[in-house]
């Protein structure tokens, strides 16, 4: 920390004091102006300096509960306790953090997150009651808008040169840096600006580029026109243009050409997403939705009850079917339909949008962009697709991993960026949707894609696959998440730090999620992760060995062989290596390892699953189907068992336990 | 002659640190803890301060009372008046500029931008 930040957390301290001081006064007297502007005013001195000595995640804080407080003096909100409670927790994990020693710890982004969002939903909540006067309230009159590319022509009123000292020099570069831009600058032969024209892709509206140029209206004119509501320079003819332009002024109508283009990829896009996220359509929120709170251990209990529900209701639709009555069975069938109905709505009870991870990402871009020189430009798409918290959370690091692999890897440097025509800003984008009971997330960069040789030629140095393996693009580029595969070579200051992608692909499988790659040399990388939308339903091959049934989970499986039971049963020990396929396999026997060998069957089945990036096999004795199920968890006497990670009740009333492959082979090592 | 500031913030780690990015750049800098304070030592050394850089939000007396304040006062309306500030309200922008200020400086901000708002201000008052 240097010495202005040390100066800056003492004062801050003391402020501290004085905000619970105004705060509890604010408690005892609702109506009372001057405890009100004291803890406004506190608050606003804590954003400033936070802001200015780069603890942002402070100055974040600070201004969503002051928009808060802010509403309550213009007299659109009432001072409650639970905004008083909200704001003194708030601040007293501020205090704890300005205690540490180290300005990294003090900024680290996640301390503050679980307030950030508390402060964040209750303004949501007081703006879902007044949407009537939505409009006027101080927090949207700037309101970050959908992402839109402008085109912006300042003309100076008064004689200037670009490398003047003009406030307008430095204005129009401010304004270039809200996002992704290109600057055209014409000038006159004495070398006065005649105009800039600027085009930007920002998430910043209109209003807020027209503020830049309040304080020097008389010296300039600016025409403003939003080109798309999408980034245009993702139509690579239209930088192209851009950069062939030299000195050349520029042609609307090409531009409009551009634009047009843009216009039908985008619309198409829409249409293709509009399919995608079919299913969340019906269920997302109306605007005009209230929210209450509720504790999490109340949603719990209900989901528990509601895969009691389902369960029992399996066991009906089961009995239903032998007893063949026409009038139960459309009962059963009614049943069935509700049933279903009520685990959706529940289990989206316990979702959150992910808009809370796209604020981190945001800050982790921003720093590392700093960091490693790179300009980036940090996209967000479908931040309120909602996910599990949970998951969220246990998600939070493998995404940033990825985040900074894209910046620090992906990314080029501005210079080899306009050296390969593209524009000096590079794009993260992260993407999120919903498909069926998935969520999606793709992060995707626009840099230099990932080198297939080098990873090709590191996988036959280590020995992963053999020098004459003919693998697809998809093989080659799934080879990243190889543990074996250290990319020990690109160690950097930012991305070396011990958690590789295999780690990140482990953390997806223990959610029962996927993770895909695409990229292409010179366009860019996307990694695809695919993720249950609940960690409680499950899917996964129902399958029965010595007249116990287990579930295995579908997202780790491979393909399915069967082979005569012998091949694999042919000595006691229980790993061994089986030809499947025509490739040697290690065979995880789980008849042999935990059941006795009688009534043996004829055949066996080998389930090839992937785990840590290694293929192995277990074998069955019989597979009986694919399936979808609520996985419970068990009881404290299995709690020791931890390669069965749950279990599940069938429609006959049987019990099947839930395998975790991961758990299974490390098990089987010790 | 070297030029001053009169810095106003009632945040005295900011007020400090906005005094030694000014002085490193070789300007003179008086400080305020907040409007009304400012006033007080503006109307005393009117002559001597070339520009008034201050906090929106403060105590007793803001930023935009200070502004109309000084921009009332004959003797010293000419100083020319430059928020540093995290608003952002549009509103807020355009009715102090009506009442006269100069520019408006977005906390955390730009040092280039920074200087080049305060010389040019500096110079035109």
């Amino acid at each position: 920390m240097d010495s202005n930040q040390k100066r800056f957390v003492e004062d801050a301290l003391d402020l501290l004091n004085e905000l619970d001081e105004g705060l509890l006064q604010l408690e005892a007297n609702p109506q009372a102006s001057a405890p009100l502007e004291q803890v406004f005013r506190t608050m606003h001195t804590i954003k400033g300096g936070a802001n200015m000595f780069g603890f942002e995640n402070i100055g974040e804080l600070a201004h969503h509960l002051e928009t808060l407080y802010d509403l309550v003096r213009q007299g659109k909100m009432q001072v409650s306790d639970g905004l008083i409670s909200i704001t003194l927790h708030a601040f007293d994990k501020v205090r704890d953090l300005l205690k540490e020693k180290d300005a990294a710890k003090i900024n680290n982004a996640d301390a503050l997150g679980a307030h950030l969002k508390t402060a964040i939903d209750f303004l949501k909540a007081v703006e879902s009651q007044s949407t009537a006067d939505i409009s006027k309230t101080p927090s949207s009159a700037i309101q970050r808008d959908e992402l839109a590319t402008f085109f912006l022509r300042i003309s100076p009123a008064i004689s200037i040169t670009a490398d003047g000292n003009h406030p307008l020099v430095f204005i129009v570069q401010d304004i270039a840096a809200l996002g992704t831009s290109r600057t055209l600058l014409t000038k006159k032969e004495s070398g006065e600006v005649v105009y800039w024209e600027v085009f930007l892709t920002t998430t910043a509206p209109q209003s807020e580029l027209e503020s830049y140029f309040i304080f020097v209206e008389n010296e300039c004119t600016v025409t403003y026109s939003r080109l798309t509501p999408c980034d245009l320079f993702e139509q690579p003819e239209f930088a192209g243009y851009l950069d062939s332009l030299g000195s050349h002024p520029l042609e609307m109508e090409k531009i409009e050409a551009f634009v047009a283009l843009r216009m039908e990829a985008f619309n198409q896009n829409r249409e293709e997403d509009a399919d995608e996220s079919e299913s969340i359509a019906t269920r997302k929120r109306g605007v005009g939705d209230s929210y209450i709170k509720v504790s999490k251990r109340k949603v719990d209990d209900l989901l528990n009850w509601i895969s009691e529900l389902i369960i029992i209701q399996a066991q009906l639709t089961t009995t239903a079917s032998t007893i063949q009555n026409t009038s139960l069975a459309d009962v059963t069938e009614q049943l069935e339909m509700i049933t279903g109905r009520l685990r959706d709505t529940s289990l989206e009870i316990g979702l959150v949008p992910v808009e809370t991870l796209v604020t981190k990402f945001k800050r982790l871009v921003r720093d590392l962009s700093k960091q490693l020189n790179k300009k980036v430009n940090f996209l967000s798409e479908g931040a309120d697709t909602e996910m599990d918290k949970d998951v969220i959370e246990l998600m939070a690091d493998p995404m940033v991993h990825i985040i900074r692999n894209a910046i620090d890897h992906g990314l080029e440097t501005p210079a080899e960026r306009k050296a390969a025509g593209k524009s000096e800003h590079g794009t993260v984008k992260l993407k999120a949707f919903n498909s069926s009971s998935y969520v999606n997330i793709i992060i995707s960069d626009d840099g230099k894609g990932i080198p297939k040789e080098t990873v090709l030629k590191k996988a036959i140095e280590k020995g992963l696959i053999s020098a004459d393996a003919q693998l697809s693009d998809n093989e080659i580029y799934d080879l990243i998440f190889h543990p074996g595969l250290s990319t020990a070579s690109q160690v950097s200051d930012v991305s070396g730090r011990g958690v590789g992608m295999d780690v990140v692909k482990q953390k997806i499988d223990e959610l029962r999620g996927s993770v895909s790659v695409k990229s292409q040399p010179g366009k860019g990388t996307a990694i695809h992760i695919k993720l249950p939308l609940s960690r409680s339903i499950i899917e996964g091959l129902l399958v029965n060995v010595a007249e116990t049934r287990y579930i295995v989970p579908l997202n780790v499986v491979e393909r399915i062989d069967r082979i005569p039971y012998e091949e694999v049963h042919r000595d006691d020990k229980v790993n061994k290596t089986v030809v499947v396929n025509e490739e040697p396999l290690m065979v995880l026997s789980l008849r042999q390892r935990f059941h006795n060998e009688e009534n043996l069957p004829k055949t066996t089945d080998i389930i090839s699953v992937l785990v840590n990036g290694i293929r192995k096999g277990i074998a069955v004795d019989k597979i009986e189907g694919k399936m979808q199920t609520v996985m419970k968890p068990l009881g404290d006497a299995y709690k020791q068992q931890d390669f069965i990670s749950g279990s599940t009740i069938l429609g006959n009333g049987h019990l099947a336990l839930v395998l975790d492959p991961a758990r299974l082979f490390s098990l089987t090592h010790s | 002659m070297k030029k001053t500031i009169l810095v106003v913030d009632d945040f005295a780690s900011i007020r400090d640190f906005v005094c030694e990015t000014l002085q490193r750049k070789g300007y003179e800098t008086l400080g305020a803890a907040n409007g009304n304070e400012a006033y007080k030592v503006l109307t005393e050394k009117a002559d001597n301060v070339n520009l008034v850089l201050t906090d929106y939000n403060m105590p007793d007396c803001t930023g935009f009372e200070l502004l109309k304040k000084i921009k009332d006062n004959p003797t010293v309306s000419k100083v020319p008046v430059i928020f540093l500030t995290t608003e952002s309200n549009p509103d807020k922008m355009r009715s102090a500029k009506e009442a006269g200020l100069s520019a408006w400086i977005k906390k955390p901000y730009r040092s280039e931008t920074f200087f080049a708002q305060i010389e040019n201000a500096i110079g035109n008052g």
